[in-house]
């Protein structure tokens, strides 16, 4: 029974650190590729945006036509990209943690330097044809959730639009994205000429570092910011989240050494006459050592195997809650959110602490004085 | 094996008393004997036994096995030489719970480090031998106290140890079964030419000895 309530803590420690581990490894990851989106390019956006990656959370519009133009007016500017980015939060959703869906309006043209080495699923449909057809493409991870195919037509804001491509993205945050022309976006948000980033491209010899202090020169009511920058403004938020969780991790495994410890050693106790016994009948003490040691690793792989499966499943339970995603797509890649190689080290990790764990109780046993243990009452 | 002590004592530290358990024992134990050691509880019948079996050291005097000084032996060589030389029979029986009975009865061998399989035919014909061929799977929890005894029996010869050192053998069992354990003991002393050495109250084991010393207070009174 005690066992039993060991392997038992030992399990419960295990799922929380899995789920709060991987829940925020998570988020913590599609923040860090967000800017991959934007790379080699410096993001233009309001001064009183707050950035996140390159994208911008609130602040001012920009406005597209008159900030395009000074900024190809730069030397060091080679090419322009306005894009409108949009986080749907209606009433019902703005006590949501993370967004449920994204939509992007980009200019037909310049689709390439978003979606990169994206690829339309299956190799089937395509991008929209021009700017102000009403036609759109989604995100698999979206189109997954919806039951949303080709040639669906959805009705955002009045706006009847067809699906013409299911994204094939290997970012989160292009999974979650209704992708559109820019000109229909805005017409649809009520956006006119306006844009919240605009990604720059340096010309050939000039450094994005180059880009970015020359466009905040000549435009005061914008932040140009380059991959670095970007990098450097979320960096401090992942190192704290990692530290965090590193502790959480710590204090856990922590939690498991006290436990095994203590069960271990009023096992030990209770079993002296049977390590006694074994002594007399010629076992050596590293034999008496090893059967405390291994019984405490097998409390450790007992409750760590049962740890990580249950902190794997609440990880999805928690990520579904926040993301309002169906927990039925969170199972199909849920080494996405627990990657194996995290479980093999919390795996790793908690039999080795159980095993250090059992290394006292384990000397004590060897240090069972045969004669006296075998005359004592039990 | 002949087992002889010369002055041997054994005092414990109780607090800031002293318990002096065996005082100035010198006894001679000869091969194939069957020996028993008679006394009250307190005696110091089983403090005797453990430094006969090596089990603790004395606090004064010697063991000598086959006239070899076993006293200044390391806690290595003490465990080989109980692991190949001798079995132990206890009161309580001692098997370990979680093993069955050709488990408990295979851990010698097992410690000394025979093949699996001889581990398995040796445990097997041990177990046949004491009548327990039909529980060789059961737990100790699964047997009955003469049973468990009987299996106690069958791990102290695994090693075809040459002494049988046996602590109140028959403390915990009725009388028909203690009239079993004794014949059993008494058969191992007979036909397998085993030494064995049993302290006991009881006086059907009397009966069987071929010497008797009779303790108290730690010391030996007399031998009969």
């Amino acid at each position: 029974m005690r066992t039993a309530l060991c392997v038992l803590g030992v399990a419960l420690a295990t799922a929380f650190v899995i789920s709060v581990g991987a829940a925020t490894m998570r988020y913590t990851a599609v923040i860090k590729e967000i800017n991959v989106l934007f790379s080699g390019q410096v993001v233009v956006v309001s001064k009183d945006s707050l950035v996140i990656q390159a994208i911008p959370i609130g602040g001012s519009m920009l406005m597209q036509n008159r900030t395009e133009s000074m900024i190809k007016e730069i030397p060091s500017a080679e090419k322009t990209v306005p894009i409108l980015f949009i986080i749907p939060l209606g009433v019902t959703e703005t006590s949501q943690l993370v967004p449920p869906n994204f939509t992007m309006g980009i200019p037909v043209d310049d689709w390439h330097i978003i979606l990169g080495s994206s690829s339309l699923e299956g190799n089937a449909g395509r991008f929209p044809a021009n700017e102000s057809s009403q036609e759109v493409v989604v995100g698999s991870s979206l189109a997954g959730q919806y039951n949303w195919k080709m040639g669906t037509e959805l009705t955002v804001k009045g706006y009847s639009l067809n699906v013409t491509g299911i994204l094939d993205a290997k970012v989160a945050l292009l999974g979650r994205s209704i992708i559109m022309p820019l000109e229909l976006a805005q017409n649809i948000y009520s956006y006119n000429d306006m844009v919240n980033i605009i990604t720059v491209k340096p010309a050939a010899g000039y450094s994005q570092k180059e880009l970015a202090s020359a466009v905040r020169e000549n435009l005061t009511y914008v932040n140009a910011l380059t991959e670095e920058e970007r990098n450097d403004i979320i960096q401090p938020v992942i190192a704290q989240v990692e530290m965090w969780n590193q502790g959480i991790e710590m204090v856990a495994l922590l939690i498991n050494l006290i436990l095994i410890m203590n069960v271990m050693v009023m096992s030990v106790s209770e079993r002296r006459r049977d390590f006694a016994t074994l002594e007399a009948i010629g076992a050596p003490l590293n034999y008496v050592f090893r059967i405390v040691v291994f019984e405490a690793s097998l409390i450790g792989v007992l409750g760590a195997s049962l740890g990580i499966f249950f902190g794997s499943l609440s990880a999805v339970v928690l990520a579904s809650l926040f993301t309002s995603i169906p927990l039925v797509q969170f199972f199909g890649g849920i080494f996405d959110l627990v990657p194996p190689l995290y479980i093999l080290e919390m795996f790793a990790g908690i039999v080795i602490f159980c095993c250090v764990g059992g290394i006292v109780p384990a000397l004590n046993a060897t240090r069972t004085r045969i004669a006296e243990a075998l005359r004592a009452e039990y | 094996m002949k087992i002889e002590t010369k002055n041997l004592t054994r005092i414990y530290q109780v607090g800031s008393s002293k318990i002096v358990a065996v005082d100035d024992v010198s006894l001679s134990i000869d091969e194939e004997a069957f020996i028993a050691i008679v006394g009250r509880s307190g005696s110091g019948k089983s403090t005797l036994l453990n430094l006969i079996g090596l089990n603790d050291k004395p606090t004064s005097g010697r063991v000598i096995i086959d006239d070899i000084d076993v006293s200044g032996l390391s806690n290595n060589q003490r465990r080989k030489t109980r692991l190949q030389r001798m079995g132990f029979v206890f009161q309580t029986f001692n098997l370990l719970p979680t093993l069955t009975a050709k488990e408990n009865v295979e851990l010698p061998l097992a410690l000394a480090g025979k093949p699996q399989r001889e581990q398995e035919e040796k445990a097997l014909k041990l177990l046949d031998a004491v009548g327990l061929a039909s529980r060789v799977f059961h737990r100790p929890k699964q047997l009955s106290m003469g049973e468990m005894q009987r299996v106690s029996i069958a791990r102290a010869l695994a090693n075809d140890s040459e002494i049988i050192i046996a602590d109140e053998p028959t403390g915990e069992l009725d009388s028909k079964t203690a009239r079993e354990t004794i014949g059993l003991l008494s058969q191992i002393n007979r036909k397998e030419k085993k030494t064995v050495v049993v302290a006991t109250h009881d006086e059907k084991v009397v009966e069987e000895a071929d010497t008797i010393y009779a303790m108290q207070d730690g010391r030996v009174l007399g031998t009969h």
